[in-house]
């Protein structure tokens, strides 16, 4: 049942054939025809293939291309994939070797991930974890072009070979950042917003946020028809501040953590330098392994001052552009595409909530901007052609639910129901199409099909809404998908109209909040690693290690810095022994996760020299303790649970929840504890108590 | 698109052999290599399919991480693999079998072909598949069949319920294996009880090994494939070759055995026999026995070593096996009755003449024309294994069936001078790989008296040395009859209420367990606490730190608790299941650690 825990394995035969230990890590998207879409490794796994691959070749060409022989090498599983899924309705999810080696295999849609691990140190519960985060994180680049697999697969793999290239090397760089914070920052091991506490400063700061620079930006002609909706202040994973504009809706844990992975990785903080001082890492931050990365695809600006690599850190990026310049537009992209400038926003795709619904992946800008090394300050803003995302999306679900209803064998009017009834859909789809034709945006193609649909559809004595449509409508959906990229993905808009805040007004903001907190910043970036420690809970609780208790209703965390660096001793210790109860929680997490997947919210364990405890428990708006319900008891390769990827907590366990507390807002809270094992139970459950009932109250002022 | 359908009976859902090696080239058909497929009604196309995708997967994945794959999951199956030559085997369970259990099993099946059949290899080369297919619906059945759920989870051995049974019992079957072991060419046995175990001298791996043969000749008394019956009852003693790997057959003899006055090496022997006079030990033997260990008593000659014609031809009394307290006289004195009653239909002198020296080979002379017929009826067994395995053996079996063959067909005139010490096989010395590691043939022994079976694991050439057949036959046959009587009477009874908490105790080293749980199908307020253990044990086997667990869901609590030697799960009924699962010391869930210990206590459960 617990597959996760197969690594370790069964019996003592299991280790005899381990001869040559190759221990190696990849990650792998691949099309149902193995071709690959993407592909992360480790130096190790590409040392691996380049070796069995060399051998089986003949001399002659040299070795063959790295993504040709990893191409060729999962060739057979992937082929074997589609054919277990098109004959037995069954998949594999995971391939465990005697020698430890992990495969965990997940399709989503036409596209096969793949992700191994052979060095022991991710389980299959990881493996699966890092396939989610991966495409949750080109959900946020590509939006909802990732609904239809083929235009997805042309994204993923683009023609130009430096295109694919470089956009390659900039999901690898997220990838790699992203499991640099998991194996090492608490709010992403439990994937949840960790806050800098000093309330009084956090305060100050939304408020000027608030009052000051929002208002500014969103009062300032320069903004070219973008309004900023959110705005936010990182020290490195941490957030000091957060305000959403007030016509903005919440922005959720899952994207607002996803975010930080795509600042992370553009400024990424020195760990290894960590405990330098902050000059320290003034001179170091900015020759980071990733000090050079690629939005792609996203508006493909050139000019001639960009040609050169743009150098991130200490200084602001701004002074390397000509704000001018920088306006001209050229959006062939057959060209050779240059680096590109850093004013230019990210594209990101983030859920949005209004009161007609929920809307994902909508389009928003993403201005990083670099405040000072370990300090960056997030502006999110909302794009002029907003509405016609929700109109494609729409569009989409329509179609999908059409769809969904007729392979069902629903026919008629039975498949037609809506909310909105199909002819709703007619008239506006008609509006929608006639609205793009003036603009540059290609609908022929969508006028064709849809004119085609229509004949199918609605023609009196033709076939109507029955199984032959289905086709139809996925033709309709790939049609609407290839025009939702072409508005967000493709910067095709006239070329003398700026499609961003322009870099000076980039620049006022960042000097804003620069003289803001300028006397601060020394402080922010020590308080960040020091935010809360052990030593102020010593006295009160004897015996407790270690904790961390998570709000899952708001998707904030709360637990003292856990330092490993030698050159720091923290009340743990240095070096060895930090690492070791490092370990420990690490591994408590992953534990508690398996026995939630299968219904468990209550979990001691006495494990070594260590006690652990966790709990879930669930609270109404006054604080009430809920009784303890039902939880959903999840399949063994169910998503993971967690808020980045996939949100666990509203999305399966509050809905569970929820449905014996009908109009009652539950808040969900969990609590991890590690305690001396020699200190007796009964007062390792009183700590716990006081913790769960102590440490949100100073803050109960929501983070949102 | 059909599904797999895992199928209600049992927990395997699918299980193959797959022979790589016969599938090489592009034009082979992959039917070629099933060698067996279960469920064996299963349609051959999806075989193929199943065969094809899984092998052809498992080997990718191999070659790309240079090991063997070991686990195998898909959506609704997970599948233990494994993968030796260019044999691929794959054993498909539901996703709420542990993983580690699955492995388990499959290991254990492979295991018990290998120990009846020997080498994968060998036995497709000299047996038709049909055949060996019967062989692995017969293992696969036997593994699967009858225990509940937690026996599955646990892999652990069926032993007789010992609550219901008087220790002195157990006892006694524990002498009469100790006796028997006292021919030096039994190398240790077991005493099972209609398919469940009393006593045993092997470890549980090899207990349950042991036992498939057991409940295979309870099932169909008259057997045909090979085996042979060489019994002077006709019928109740039968026997087997095995295969035991090197690192078993060390293990086995790697045990203390009191083997002193047998053991000829030593010098004195020879001069300093024990007292002890018999291969039997009454009841009331014990005290004297465990006081005064090989007390140098007055040395019997060994003219007295012999056998007498009487008890040793006259058919096996029948009264012994109608025991003579049948009717509702079962008490202690009945018993030790028919314990000195077999005490005289044994041997009257020292029964370890078996053993060899030089008063022994005399014994034989003396025995050898009376017992001819059976000499030969031993070596027919010897011979159709022979047959079966001709041109094929490693050297190292030749030598050993040569050896055995000549010890039955001279059947002790000239005798072995030494006794059949297993040959010093060579060997790299690690324990592990039974795969890797030759095997060797053994036979295991059967006397079987109704529902109770004393199984030995003896040398080869056991069954054609008339002497020790005869020596461990009638030393034991009343003692067995015996033990058979006073079981047969044991009424399960009602198993008592059973009180208001579940429990399930699990002992590592014997591999047995013990548990208030019916076990029967369809026991729903049982899921929960078995689920929670299946959870529990999986995490205990991957976590060798954690000692003790308490994990809560909305409608169950169970505590959980492992040493070295034992893992102990409990649920208490009607604890409080309103709670808000915010941490609270007054909670009931953590009051389990300490309710387990005492109610466990009257379960002989010590957890303190």
């Amino acid at each position: 049942m617990w597959s996760g825990w197969s690594k370790t394995g069964t019996t003592v035969k299991q280790d005899r054939s381990c001869v040559s230990v190759v221990q190696m890590k990849c990650l792998l998207i691949a099309s149902e025809s193995a071709e690959v879409l993407f592909h992360w490794t480790d130096p190790e796994f590409q040392q691996n293939i380049q070796e069995q691959y060399g051998a089986s070749q003949e001399e002659g060409q040299g070795l063959p291309a790295f993504e040709d022989s990893i191409s060729t090498l999962f060739a057979p599983i992937i082929i074997s994939c589609s054919t277990m899924v098109d004959r037995l309705g069954d998949n594999y999810t995971s391939f465990t070797t005697e020698n430890n080696h992990i495969y965990v295999l997940h399709q989503f849609d036409e596209c096969l991930y793949i992700a191994v691990n052979g060095d022991g140190e991710e389980g299959e519960d990881d493996l699966r974890r890092k396939i989610y985060v991966m495409k949750k994180m080109i959900e946020v680049m590509f939006g909802m072009v990732t609904l239809s697999s083929n235009l997805l697969r042309k994204e993923l793999r683009p023609q130009d070979t430096d295109q694919r290239a470089r956009l390659w090397k900039h999901l690898q760089s997220l990838l790699e950042t992203y499991s640099h914070l998991r194996e090492n920052d608490q709010s992403f091991l439990v994937e949840a917003v960790e806050r800098l506490i000093h309330p009084t400063l956090c305060e100050q700061c939304i408020e000027f946020l608030e009052r000051r620079l929002v208002q500014q930006l969103n009062s300032s002609v320069e903004r070219a028809g973008e309004e900023v909706l959110h705005a936010f202040i990182l020290v490195h994973t941490k957030l000091l501040a957060f305000y959403s504009s007030r016509n903005a809706s919440t922005l959720p844990t899952s994207d607002l953590l996803a975010l930080i992975i795509m600042a992370q990785n553009m400024y990424p903080s020195n760990v290894d330098l960590e405990d330098s001082g902050p000059e320290d890492v003034e001179s170091t931050s900015g020759s980071g392994p990733e000090s050079f990365y690629t939005p792609e695809p996203s508006p493909t600006d050139r000019d001639s001052s960009s040609s050169d690599k743009p150098v991130r850190g200490s200084t602001p990026v701004f002074e390397f552009v000509d704000p001018d310049i920088q306006m001209a537009e050229d959006s062939l992209r057959t060209l050779e595409v240059p680096p590109p400038d850093p004013s230019t926003p990210r594209r990101v795709f983030l859920e949005v909530s209004l009161k007609e619904g929920l809307y994902p992946m909508m389009p928003h800008s993403m201005y990083c901007l670099p405040l000072w090394p370990g300090i960056t300050l997030v502006l999110l803003t909302k794009i002029p052609t907003t509405a016609v995302a929700m109109s494609v999306y729409t569009f989409l679900e329509a179609f999908a639910n059409l769809e969904k209803r007729l392979s069902q064998g629903q026919e008629g009017s039975a498949a037609t129901r809506g909310p909105p009834t199909i002819h709703d859909i007619r008239s506006k789809l008609d509006k929608f199409i006639k609205a793009l034709g003036p603009s540059e945006i290609q609908s022929a193609q969508l006028q064709n099909v849809w004119t085609e649909f229509k004949n199918r559809a609605f023609t009196r004595g033709g076939p109507g809404f029955n199984k032959h449509l289905i086709p139809w409508c996925k033709h309709m959906k790939t049609q609407l998908c290839g025009i939702y990229r072409q508005c967000f993905l493709i910067d095709s808009g006239p070329a003398d109209i700026p499609r961003r805040l322009s870099p000076s007004l980039q620049e006022r903001a960042q000097t804003m909040v620069q003289e803001k907190l300028m006397d601060w910043k020394d402080f922010l970036l020590v308080k960040s690693k020091r935010n809360i420690t052990m030593v102020s809970y010593l006295e009160d609780f004897p015996g407790l290690i270690h904790f961390i208790c998570v709000d899952r209703s708001t998707g904030q965390m709360i637990a003292p810095s856990l330092n490993i660096t030698e050159r720091t001793t923290s009340e743990l210790g240095k070096g060895p022994v930090a690492r070791f109860i490092k370990s420990k929680v690490w591994n408590l997490v992953s534990t508690t996760r398996r026995y939630l997947q299968k219904g468990y919210s209550t979990v001691t364990l006495r494990d070594g020299d260590f006690y652990f405890c966790y709990f879930l428990w669930f609270e109404n708006e006054t604080g009430y303790k809920l009784e303890a319900g039902d939880i959903p008891i999840l399949p063994d390769d169910s998503a993971p649970i967690g808020m980045l990827a996939w949100d666990y907590y509203s999305r399966k366990l509050l809905r569970y929840y929820s449905k014996n507390h009908q109009g009652e807002v539950v808040k969900c809270y969990e609590l991890l504890t590690v305690h001396l094992g020699v200190i007796p139970t009964e007062i390792i459950l009183q700590h716990c108590r006081q913790l769960a009932s102590k440490l949100w109250e100073p803050s109960r002022n929501p983070l949102l | 698109m059909a599904e797999l359908q895992p199928s209600d009976s049992g927990r395997c859902t699918y299980f193959f052999l797959y022979d790589g090696s016969k599938v090489k080239g592009e034009g082979d058909p992959t039917r070629e290599g099933i060698c067996y497929f279960y469920p064996e009604e299963t349609p051959l196309d999806r075989q193929e399919l199943l065969c094809g995708q899984l092998a052809g997967v498992g080997r990718c994945v191999s070659e790309l991480s240079l090991s063997p794959v070991r686990v195998l999951q898909l959506r609704r199956n997970k599948f233990a693999i494994r993968m030796k030559d260019d044999f691929f085997w794959a054993l498909g369970c539901s996703m709420d079998v542990p993983i580690v259990s699955v492995c388990e099993l499959l290991d254990q099946l492979i295991d018990l072909f290998t120990f009846y059949n020997g080498s994968i290899r060998q036995s497709y080369q000299l047996n038709s598949q049909e055949a060996l297919a019967a062989r692995w619906a017969q293992y696969l059945s036997h593994l699967q069949s009858g225990s509940s759920e937690l026996h599955h989870i646990f892999s652990c051995l069926r032993t007789i319920d010992s609550t219901n049974v008087d220790p002195l019992l157990l006892l006694k079957a524990a002498l009469i294996l100790q006796a028997c072991q006292r021919c030096p060419l039994v190398l240790a046995g077991c005493i099972l009880f209609r398919g469940r175990v009393v006593s045993t001298q092997m470890f549980p791996e090899l207990t349950m090994k042991v036992m498939v043969h057991e409940s295979e000749t309870y099932t169909k008394a008259p057997r045909s494939n090979g085996q042979s019956s060489s019994s002077p009852s006709g019928g109740a003693v039968s026997s087997t070759t095995v295969f035991l790997t090197l690192s078993e057959l060390q293990y086995l003899q790697s045990a203390p055995v009191d083997k002193d006055f047998s053991s000829h090496s030593t010098p004195h022997k020879d001069t300093v026999p024990p007292r002890k006079t018999r291969l039997s030990r009454t009841l009331s033997d014990m005290a004297s026995t465990e006081s005064e260990p090989s007390d140098p008593g007055s040395p019997p000659s060994p003219q007295k070593v012999s056998f007498s014609p009487d008890s040793t031809f006259s058919p096996v009394p029948s009264q012994s096996l109608e025991p003579p307290f049948s009717n509702g006289k079962h008490s202690h004195e009945a018993e030790e009755e028919a314990l000195e009653e077999s005490y005289y239909h044994s041997f009257h002198s020292n029964g370890g003449g078996g053993g060899g020296g030089g008063g022994d080979t005399s014994v034989f002379e003396e025995d050898s024309p009376l017992n001819g017929g059976r000499g030969d009826a031993a070596c027919g067994t010897v011979f159709d294994f022979r047959e079966s395995r001709s041109g094929n053996e490693e050297s190292r079996d030749d030598e050993v069936q040569e050896e055995a063959c000549r010890g039955g067909g001279v059947c002790g005139s000239t005798g072995d001078p030494l006794p059949p010490s297993p040959p010093p096989l060579p060997r790299s010395g690690a324990l592990g790989d039974p795969e890797e590691s030759p095997l060797v043939p053994m036979t295991l022994y059967m006397h079987r008296v109704k529902g109770l079976v004393l199984a030995l694991l003896v040398e080869l050439h056991f069954l054609s040395d008339t002497a020790a057949t005869e020596e461990v036959y009638h030393s034991s046959l009343a003692s067995l009859n015996g033990l058979e009587a006073h079981l047969r009477t044991i009424s399960p009874g009602p198993p008592g209420p059973p009180g208001p908490y579940f429990f399930s105790h699990f002992d590592c080293i014997q591999s047995t367990l013990t548990t208030n749980l019916s076990g029967g199908p369809g026991g729903a307020p049982e899921r929960p606490f078995v689920r929670a253990t299946s959870l529990l044990h999986s995490h205990f086997c991957n976590t060798e730190t954690l000692q003790e667990a308490i994990i809560r869901s909305a409608g169950a609590a169970v505590y959980g608790t492992r040493s070295v030697a034992q893992e102990t799960f409990f649920q208490q009924h009607g604890a409080s299941l309103r709670n808000s699962g915010i941490p609270n010391h007054q909670d009931s869930a953590f009051s389990l650690p300490s309710k387990a210990r005492h109610r466990l206590l009257k379960h002989g459960v010590n957890l303190l």
